[in-house]
């Protein structure tokens, strides 16, 4: 009974552990090709970002694409700008590939903070349509802003220099430690004190502000880790694709995050995990043999689960018992 | 006695409608304290001016002292005030121990406590209200009176020096309001804790209140012991309606 929950939560993180293990185990032995494992990363990562807010605190932040642009553009520029910024700040190379992933990270979580003082007012629908106009009210301003920087930023595209693409491994390696980070951010939060409040404030946001927790501060928290997570994902995403372009904020992505979410089941760590695998499975094979009716079917697929398990496949496994213990206990 | 609370002219307007009319009165250490009125009184709107649901537009309300008009509901949480809803907020998706765990971990030692020693504070409060057996169940599945219960042993985990109950009687048959109100005496008696309680079950409050409270229209009408409340004219005619009934309650 002591130690109850570190004990129960423990599948999770073994969950976790394997799956950091077996995408080494991939890279090593080449059993899928380098750029595979870094999407395969990505998609799970950015679900598991959109998570921490939209999982564990209830707020559904429906333009979180906005931080992937964003920081995608902020990386794309430093690293476009960074041999000039190496002479200025007297450093041989400039500045580290993946410490300006993290700066473009943190620009993400500032704005997060900014936006998030007003709008985190707001509840349920109405901020989620506030994220909606965040991310098109972004997009608007980089697609005026980028080209005036430089005229070959035509068109808000920026292509990196050659410099920042030599080695894949490198990419690989960058996302691989972001997708660790974001995996055990999950798990630590979900078992903090933090992470209580926050999935208090998602059952009832009231009752959990009448019981002490500081609500607000802490649903602005929460926005702030999961924009400075997603952000670092979108920046090592354009350092993968070579470049960025407005594509980023195109809020097809948000729809993908939200939908691996739901399919594995609001409000956990191990639901958004198996969702977001079991997502890129689908809709990988289908885009393979289906391409015309990828999203269809994909579409479908979610209609029904929407309908039949409104809690993924955690709500659904999750009242059932083995050896007189709930699923439940052992699973979040 | 001590003044735990003070309420000083406190004003709050919604609109046009003046829900609350420079109303003044003292909470006592220790005390159990009713406060009746009519329906849209003010007493729900008074709760949540000392809980700092909303702010008042005039008047101060002071803590053993310290002003605490216009600070968050959290702040007035961890100082020592806590309130049981009316309509309960049972944490649905949490285990009946997570939910008591949840005011312990965010109380009065919010930040100085273990999630162990959270759990204990929890399991002690959970027993007292007697819900320790359901402790890992959900709290979704319990009844309108386990979830009063549990609205109470949440509150009690914060571990504040005072605990508002807002209707907690409400909706109770008779046997559970006797162990309800058992179990408040308890609370006041055996941990010390002052208890304000909005009540209309009018022979429990009558009962169990050393003193009561009177609101009316937004005005505080009267004050005093539930004998002196209910002989009391204006208070007859505005809410009790017949003395004889209203002296019958007190004697219950």
């Amino acid at each position: 009974m002591e130690r109850y929950r570190d004990y129960l939560s423990r599948p999770t993180f073994i969950l976790i552990v394997i799956l950091l293990i077996a995408v080494w185990i991939a890279k090593i032995f080449r059993l899928e090709t380098t750029d595979y494992l870094i999407t395969i990363m990505f998609f799970i990562g950015i679900a598991m970002s959109l998570n921490i807010i939209m999982g564990f605190a209830g707020y559904v932040s429906f333009g979180h694409t906005v931080f992937l642009g964003i920081s995608g553009y902020v990386f794309a520029l430093i690293v476009y700008y960074n041999i000039w910024l190496a002479e200025m700040l007297d450093m041989f190379y400039g500045l580290p590939i993946f410490m300006i992933a993290i700066l473009a990270g943190a620009v993400s979580a500032v704005i997060a903070i900014l936006v998030g003082i007003p709008v985190l007012k707001l509840r349920g629908a109405f901020f989620a349509i506030a994220t909606i106009g965040l991310d098109f009210a972004a997009l608007y301003i980089i697609k005026a802003v980028i080209p005036i920087i430089n005229p070959e930023f035509f068109g808000a595209q920026i292509i990196l220099p050659a410099y920042a693409l030599a080695y894949k491994d490198n990419v690989f390696v960058a996302m691989y430690l972001t997708f660790a980070l974001v995996l055990l951010t999950n798990y630590f939060v979900r078992r903090s004190r933090f992470g209580m409040g926050l999935l208090a404030i998602s059952e009832d946001e009231d009752a959990a502000e009448a019981l002490g927790v500081p609500t607000t501060k802490y649903k602005i928290l929460a926005f702030a880790l999961s924009a400075f997570m997603t952000g670092m994902l979108g920046a090592i995403f354009g350092l993968n694709a070579g470049g960025v372009d407005e594509n980023l904020f195109n809020l097809a992505h948000t729809i993908d995050m939200i939908v691996m979410i739901v399919i594995g089941g609001i409000g956990t760590v191990m639901g958004p995990l198996i969702g977001s695998i079991i997502y890129f499975i689908i809709y990988d094979t289908l885009l393979v043999t289906y391409p015309e009716f990828n999203l269809v079917i994909l579409g479908s697929i979610v209609a029904v689960l929407v309908l039949f398990a409104p809690r993924g496949i955690i709500g659904i496994v999750r009242g059932m018992t083995i050896g007189g213990r709930r699923l439940r206990d052992i699973i979040e | 006695m001590d003044v735990i609370i003070k309420i000083d002219g406190v004003t709050k307007r919604f609109g046009g409608l003046v829900a609350l009319d420079k109303v003044s009165f003292n909470i006592h250490k220790g005390e159990i304290l009713g406060i009746i009125g009519p329906n849209g009184a003010g007493k729900t709107t008074l709760f949540n001016c000392i809980t700092g649901v909303y702010k008042p537009e005039e008047g101060r309300i002071y803590f053993n002292g310290m002003d605490i008009t216009g600070l968050p509901p959290h702040k007035i949480t961890q100082l020592g005030i806590v309130k049981t809803h009316q309509i309960v907020k049972p944490f649905n998706e949490f285990t009946v121990l997570e939910n008591a765990m949840i005011g312990a971990l965010f109380g009065k030692r919010a930040g100085k406590i273990t999630k162990e020693e959270a759990r204990e504070i929890a399991l002690k409060n959970l027993e007292l209200v007697g819900l320790a057996e359901k402790r890992d169940e959900l709290a979704v599945g319990l009844t309108l009176h386990e979830k009063k219960f549990l609205e109470l042993a949440r509150a009690l985990s914060a571990e504040p020096d005072v605990i508002l109950l807002d209707e907690a009687l409400a909706g109770l048959n008779p046997k559970e309001v006797d162990e309800s109100l058992d179990i408040v005496k308890m609370i006041n008696r055996d941990l010390g804790k002052t208890i304000v309680m909005v009540e209309h079950v009018m022979h429990a409050v009558m009962n169990i209140a050393e003193r009561i409270v009177v609101l009316h229209f937004g005005k505080l009408l009267a004050e005093g012991t539930p004998q002196q409340v209910a002989e009391m004219p204006e208070v007859i005619t505005a809410y009790l309606g017949d003395k004889d009934l209203a002296l019958k309650f007190v004697r219950r």
